[in-house]
């Protein structure tokens, strides 16, 4: 397939994706008890008001139209106003989803290189991938809150090598250019602000990044085995290559392929994950802000969130696509 | 420090002969002088029979060697007890059937067994390096400075994610000395191939790319196993003159591993012969073809089909199969299946000793009865009945065409795999089509057997019924949970048929292809690879079908395999009244098979006629090269320059005219059609010989007299 063809595809592959949340979230929110037009005026709110109100909603068109409303809004970047904040939930969107996409970039990063280290040290018996694995695999058993407490508990409290909640403790952390804690501090030169993030995204991270790490290891343990057994494995020795020369050089960059769709599938995970770890962190993500927005039937908030979320998957899985073609030059995708 | 630098292999790029690609003059002045080894001779000159290797030259060694490796929880004893030398500069050619542990003594040498599972006994040495003990580092180093290895599939022993460039300067030590490698075994334009991968390469290039990494170094001791078994005959022929170049211009030795006698009696000085892990007999090249001493060897030589094999009559082939490695006999392996076998053959191994004809004492055989096969007479089977004929056509295929589309990085190409191809056969007629991979002749096999869809022409068929197919690799193409009876049953299923005559008819196709009534209940897998393409044919014939289409039926199978596969399907063509379209890559095996044969180049036919005729009398250059590219003892190779065009982008003209050493200006001009030799042709049309060339080889002169010497009348 030629790349146009193939990013068409994708692109409308992530349409299709996102008519079906939307599609889900619009029945969600009829499905449910809330009126909008009460949770939005306040329960002290008059019979009148509300009613005024429903009009002023569309709530009493019928249902078909009112779907058309809403994707018609949806289309033109009106999520609606949250009826907790009273903010646009765009404006709360843009104010919460740098803190998650810097976390869940992290988290990948870590789950892809632990991921890594687990498959490569596994496959090729080095010393310690025994240990590694055992460490990774409990870690990946317990469930996320436990993790995240454990951690708390010991690295917070017992220890305190790591703060426990928040992106950073220092004051007036930089507002831009790109919402990355991080990479703005890094741009602004302010290298304590830079440790200082990181140190508070490293718990947070791990947490999220340990299970997905598991399952790309192990794909990618499975996948070396078996292009170790391949007759280009076989050249590579016979070369007299080093055992490590011929597994980094040769053997991973051919196993690849799985590990990173495994890679696009966990992605999926993690962002389930992060709401649980924002909760136990105070990280002011997205993650929080659902968490804040569920309880209270905030749909606007919810289903912005939700479609967000649902971006960032489709996203990360053609970039999986991608990364996968440039690994192997024979791939059309 | 010193020490540790000495051992890497690109230490000093050495110059290295930059070869022309082609065979032309003596390579004068391209001797190499090499630091590393200063008492290898240069060898310019391979004597006919080269006297026996003096121990202070050789390379490696190995004695009394016994190799085991575990496989599947039982311990298969591979090699049980081999002594052999290979001498500096020296070719020597170890041949044996698949299990005869001829490929776990080259990875054994190259220390590349698997060692967990592997135990070692005897005595290894390479390079006066003790080895028996070694480490898997004192392995690598050894592998790295004086080792080099060719495998025997091009396709997959390459790294497809790796550019060329990279794979061979990481041996090579610089990209300098990688296009100086590269150009040395003949890769035109080798600076531009650096940033290729290997699946831009045909097959025979990334041989070569193979060989160019081998050769880095350059190495003492090249591990070739089966280097050439992949390819197709012309590049083979191509890369057996290379490898023999590459010996006498840097007189390395080589291990040339190979199933086939014919290719070894190519390259090699000495040939060893292997059998069940021993070692039946080891000598000079020459003495080993002309005089076999063991019964084994003779076997092979039997077995193994030439342009002269005469074909009236079933091939000598060698009866039975290997012996199981994880069981092997107390006595001779050979004692299962020898024709001259002793009470003493079972009980007992004989040591090789010097044959006794042999003055020189190179000549070694290890077997109790090799003075009786001296003395006796070839055996021949009785002759072929007269295969039967009947009026009609079995198959009438019309001016064919078939183009895939293929993509090609950023567009969509076709690929014409068929370009305009008519074909007729007759009932109870085979047909063999013949050319190399790319030639279209496996896809016109597959449009007459229905699966794929032509894109013009017609094929239609004569008779009632299904064609059935063979197909190269059987085991693949037996569903691997099925049991036999099951595999066989699903041809009956239409017919008309009770259960108890189904299982009848099972026993009776089982009888027919010569497999005894148990293995209905076997799986495949539990089957060797002979007696899978026996249920794959037994398959074919249960219901009898008015065709067979046969792909490379035996090209994946041992000589001797090969050769009972071939007699049965001359027996069940004769029998079964069955026309036949067997596809093969080997003019050798089409002219056994086959009454007619159809030379195919790049999705057309090119020349057609009786087997004899073509044969014997080839008038397509292409002909020509395909019958000199056959690597049979004592012929001289010669072969077609470089590698088919692409079926992406046919030339015009002529698709051979690149080429072809007859072509005419006119070649790339003018497409030749198919026309007939002789335009006085008598008797059915579909006998008519036809070639599509411009400038046709003339058949032979007659002889002053008048009296023709073939057997055709009207010639040019």
């Amino acid at each position: 397939m030629n790349p146009l063809t193939f990013i068409a595809r994708r692109l409308g592959a992530a349409v299709v994706i996102l008519v079906i949340l939307v599609a889900a979230m619009f029945t969600l929110s009829h499905l449910s008890h809330t009126d909008p037009a009460h949770a939005y005026l306040g329960a002290g709110a008059s019979k009148s008001a509300v009613a005024a109100e429903r009009a002023k909603l569309g709530l009493n068109l019928p249902i078909t139209t009112q779907f058309f409303h809403y994707v018609g809004n949806f289309l033109h970047g009106n999520l609606g106003v949250s009826y907790r904040t009273r903010n646009p939930v765009t404006q709360d969107l843009a104010e919460y989803l740098p803190a998650t996409m810097e976390l869940a970039f992290y988290a990948l990063l870590l789950a892809l290189l632990l991921g890594l280290m687990l498959g490569v040290a596994s496959a090729g018996h080095w010393r310690g991938a025994r240990i590694l694995k055992f460490v990774m695999v409990s870690g990946a058993s317990a469930p996320l809150f436990l993790l995240a407490l454990l951690g708390i508990l010991i690295f917070y409290g017992h220890l305190g090598w790591l703060p426990a909640s928040g992106r950073t403790s220092m004051p007036n952390p930089p507002t831009g250019p790109t919402g990355f804690l991080t990479l703005d501090a890094l741009l602004a030169g302010r290298f304590n602000m830079l440790i200082n993030a990181l140190e508070h995204l490293l718990m947070p991270a791990t947490v999220l990044a340990i299970g997905p790490a598991v399952s790309i290891g192990r794909v990618l343990r499975g996948s070396l085995v078996t292009v170790l057994r391949e007759d280009y494995i076989r050249t590579a020795r016979s070369k007299g290559l080093r055992e490590r020369a011929v597994l980094l050089r040769h053997a991973l960059r051919n196993s690849v392929g799985p590990a990173l769709s495994m890679t696009g599938l966990q992605a999926g995970l993690l962002l389930a994950g992060d709401v649980v770890v924002e909760q136990v962190f105070a990280w002011p993500g997205i993650g929080y802000y659902a968490a804040q927005s569920i309880p209270v039937g905030d749909f606007p908030a919810i289903s912005g969130v939700t479609l967000v979320l649902g971006l960032g998957y489709v996203l990360i899985n053609a970039l999986v696509d991608i990364l996968q073609r440039l690994a192997d030059p024979r791939v059309r995708i | 420090m010193i020490m540790a630098r000495a051992m890497t292999r690109h230490r000093q790029p050495e110059p290295l002969a930059v070869l022309p690609e082609y065979p032309g003059g003596p390579l004068s002045g391209l001797a190499t002088t090499r630091g590393k080894h200063p008492h290898a001779p240069v060898i310019t000159d391979i004597p006919a029979s080269p006297a026996p290797p003096r121990p202070a030259e050789r390379v490696a060694a190995v004695e009394d060697l016994h190799v085991t490796f575990r496989r599947n929880g039982r311990d298969v004893q591979a090699l049980r007890g081999v002594s052999l030398e290979i001498a500096q500069g020296e070719i020597l050619g170890l041949v044996g059937e698949s299990g005869s542990g001829k490929s776990v003594l080259g990875l054994t040498l190259l220390g590349l067994h698997p060692a967990r599972t592997t135990t070692i006994d005897g005595k290894l040495e390479v390079c006066n390096q003790s080895l028996v003990a070694a480490t898997p580092e004192d392995w690598r180093r050894l592998r790295k400075t004086h080792m080099g290895a060719v495998f025997q599939d091009p396709m997959t022993s390459l790294n497809p994610t790796t550019r060329l460039g990279r794979q061979v300067s990481e041996v090579a030590g610089s990209s300098a000395e990688a296009i100086r490698l590269l150009n040395a075994v003949g890769i035109p334009d080798a600076e531009r191939r650096l940033s290729s991968y290997p699946h831009e390469l045909s097959g025979g290039l990334r041989q070569r790319v193979m060989l160019a990494m081998a050769i880095a170094g350059p190495p003492r001791l090249i591990i070739a196993d089966e280097p050439t078994t992949a390819l197709d005959v012309t590049v083979q022929a191509q890369i057996l003159q290379l490898l023999r170049r590459l010996r006498d211009d840097l007189g390395m030795a080589m291990l040339f591993i190979t199933h086939d006698l014919g290719v070894a009696s190519q390259v090699a000085d000495r040939i060893a012969v292997l059998y069940g892990g021993r070692l039946m007999e080891i000598g000079p090249a020459g003495e080993i073809l002309e005089g076999p001493a063991h019964p084994y060897t003779d076997g092979l030589l039997r077995s193994r089909l030439t342009l002269t094999t005469g074909r009236d009559r079933p091939i000598a082939s060698l009866a039975g199969e290997p012996p199981d490695p994880t069981q092997p006999p107390s006595g001779c392996p050979f004692s299962l299946r020898c024709a001259f076998v002793w009470d003493r053959c079972r009980d007992e191994m004989p040591a090789p000793t010097v044959k006794p004809q042999d003055t020189t004492g190179s000549h070694m055989v290890a077997c109790w009865r090799t003075d009786d096969l001296a003395s006796s007479g070839q055996e021949l089977a009785g002759k072929w009945p007269a295969a039967p004929s009947a009026p009609g056509l079995a198959v009438l295929a019309n001016n064919v065409t078939k183009a895939f589309t293929v993509r090609k990085g950023f567009r969509t190409q076709k690929l014409h795999a068929l370009r305009g191809v008519s074909l007729e056969i007759a009932p109870g007629e085979v047909v063999a089509l013949v050319g190399e991979s790319g030639s279209g002749k496996s896809t016109l096999l597959r449009a007459m057997a229905g699966l794929l869809t032509i894109d013009s022409g017609s094929i239609e068929f004569g008779m009632p019924g299904h064609a059935q197919m063979v197909f190269q690799d059987a085991g693949a193409s037996l569903t691997p949970w099925l049991s036999v009876s099951t595999l066989l049953k699903e041809r009956l299923t239409r017919a008309d048929l009770s259960s108890n005559e189904r299982a009848d008819r099972v026993r009776a196709s089982l009888a027919t292809v010569g497999l005894p009534a148990e293995v209905a209940s076997a799986k495949p897998r539990e089957l060797s690879g002979g007696q899978r393409q026996r249920v794959a044919l037994a398959r074919a014939i249960a219901m009898p079908p008015p065709m067979l289409l046969c792909d490379e039926p035996t090209s994946a199978l041992d000589v001797s395999l090969a050769a009972s596969i071939l007699n049965l399907i001359g027996r069940l063509r004769r029998e079964l009244s069955m026309a036949v379209l067997f596809v093969t890559h080997d003019l050798a095996v089409a002219r056994m098979v086959a009454d007619r044969v159809a030379v195919m180049y790049l999705g057309r036919i090119v020349e057609i006629g009786p087997v004899d005729d073509v044969v014997g009398n080839p008038r397509h250059p292409y002909t020509r090269a395909l019958l000199a590219s056959v690597p049979d003892p004592g012929a001289k190779l010669t072969t077609a320059r470089g590698e088919p065009a692409s079926p992406l982008d046919p030339p015009d003209g002529c698709a051979f005219e690149p080429r072809c050493e007859r072509s005419g200006d006119d070649c790339c001009l003018c497409d030749p059609t198919l026309d007939l030799v002789r335009p006085s042709h008598t008797g059915p049309a579909r006998l008519a010989r036809k070639v599509a060339c411009l400038h046709p080889i003339a058949g032979v002169p007659r002889i002053p007299g008048g009296l023709p010497t073939d057997r055709h009348e009207g010639d040019d």
